[in-house]
């Protein structure tokens, strides 16, 4: 009873590990994958690294961040710790908005968002175009970021929700 | 000024260096190690490039057993999709049969007298492409990204796979190998923008250079003439330019889409292809 108990605590406490790690192998990018709904691809890994660095970084250590994104360069095919390093900066600014915030609200965690997604994305670009010689769709980019933002407060309530069943915080 | 300074570097200098009890590296620590595994990825050390492969080859296969309740989800999509589409399908290949049956009497008449007159000419009889050594491999992932239109193959150097060798799904053209490991290879598609393809259209000597555009009904000819206007239903083959694949492998085929406009599409459909061949014999050496 007690293993039981002790794995199912070990499996909610990593719970956003696991979705990030799954997400990154299966390049999993939201309604893509339904013909008509084509348009709206999003970016899930970056709504489960920013909400979690900046509601429960507990539950989700930069190590696992740091591997997914390795895991999701090599899935895709792109030189190896470029997404790594995009989540990470996406990680330093989910920070450091949570340092610097004191009232915590979902509207302005989701304007502050956009800063976030665009200096990750920034970087991203950055390094593609210095680093590869690989050729981009950017309208697609561009429109995958678009939703990322657009169906954060989605996440964000399922996150929320998920965390006041288990935990009762 | 100087406080709203120093809080600004205090919360920087915090997100940096903080950990925490989940928290067993600092991001400073990360972004480092990112900025150098980058570094070294660009460097191509071949210490790296061997890791890199047997990463890769590790990676994709725990990504197939991963994306395989996807996959199935989709194979039910498609199991639907196509039913509706079959009875359809059946009419107009019918049609197509009696058309191309029509069609072959004048194409073997030509093929005899083009064999003759090469034989007048003393340029050989024509030759099969070669196809004797190609290799047969599974597609084993297929998820395509913003950044690459590209397929996961279970074949990889340990059964001679190497770079720049042409991939068929169907007797169509469909890729071209990137990235070989030791027991997968990455084929990037001709619908990607980073495929660009030496091409001739049928009917003309205007050579162009066939470029994806992300879809199978989206491809693009750079380098056409200014004055070539491209008629629908015109066949586009290889040229065998710049010896990368051998001329006249078709690929593609213009056509007239919904707004009256030519359009180019593959011959091949890249997001069915389950079973491919890798060839070198398309290659020239």
């Amino acid at each position: 009873m007690s293993i039981l108990s002790t794995s199912k605590e070990i499996f909610f406490n990593n719970i956003a590990a696991i979705i990030l790690y799954i997400v990154s192998f299966s390049t999993f990018q939201g309604l893509k994958e339904i013909p008509d709904l084509v348009i709206f691809s999003f970016n899930l890994q970056m709504i489960i690294v920013y909400y979690y660095v900046l509601k429960f970084p507990d539950h989700l250590g930069l190590g696992h961040i740091f591997l997914a994104g390795l895991v999701n360069d090599v899935v895709i095919g792109i030189p190896l710790g470029i997404s790594s390093l995009s989540y990470l900066v996406l990680s330093f600014l989910s920070s450091y908005i949570r340092e610097v915030t004191l009232r915590s609200k979902m509207t302005s965690e989701w304007i502050t968002f956009i800063p976030a997604l665009f200096f990750s994305n920034f970087i991203y670009y950055l390094i593609i175009n210095n680093f590869s010689h690989l050729s981009f769709y950017y309208v697609d980019l561009l429109r995958n970021t678009f939703f990322t933002f657009l169906f954060f407060p989605i996440f964000y309530f399922i996150f929320n929700t998920f965390h006041t069943k288990i935990y009762k915080i | 000024m100087a406080d709203s300074r120093d809080d600004f570097i205090i919360a920087v200098r915090y997100a940096l260096l903080k950990k925490g009890a989940k928290q067993k590296f600092s991001l400073f620590f990360l972004i480092i190690l990112s900025v150098l595994i980058i570094t070294l990825d660009r460097i191509s050390v071949p210490f790296i490039t061997s890791s890199r492969a047997i990463i890769n080859d590790i990676v994709y296969h725990v990504a197939v057993v991963v994306s395989t309740p996807g996959k199935f989800v989709k194979y039910i999509g498609q199991v639907k999709t196509n039913h509706f589409y079959i009875v359809e399908e059946n009419e107009n290949l019918k049609k197509e049969i009696k058309l191309l049956k029509l069609n072959r009497y004048d194409n073997l008449f030509l093929k005899t007298e083009n064999e003759s007159l090469k034989q007048a000419l003393k340029l050989g009889g024509a030759k099969n492409r070669d196809q004797k050594s190609s290799v047969r491999a599974r597609v084993i992932l297929d998820q395509e990204s913003p950044y690459l239109k590209s397929l996961l193959i279970n074949k990889g150097t340990k059964n001679n796979i190497i770079k720049g060798m042409a991939v068929f799904s169907k007797s169509y053209l469909i890729g071209t190998i990137v990235e070989t490991n030791y027991f997968t290879s990455r084929v990037l598609l001709i619908t990607d923008l980073n495929s660009k393809i030496p091409v001739v259209i049928q009917d003309s000597d205007v050579n162009a250079i066939l470029v994806g555009m992300g879809k199978k009904t989206e491809l693009d000819l750079e380098y056409l003439p200014n004055e070539f206007a491209l008629e629908p239903n015109k066949i586009i083959y290889t040229s065998g330019k710049a010896g990368f694949l051998a001329a006249g492998l078709p690929v593609a085929e213009s056509y007239l889409n919904k707004k009256n406009t030519v359009h180019i599409k593959s011959l091949a459909d890249p997001r069915q292809a389950s079973i491919i061949h890798v060839t070198e014999g398309q290659f020239n050496k």
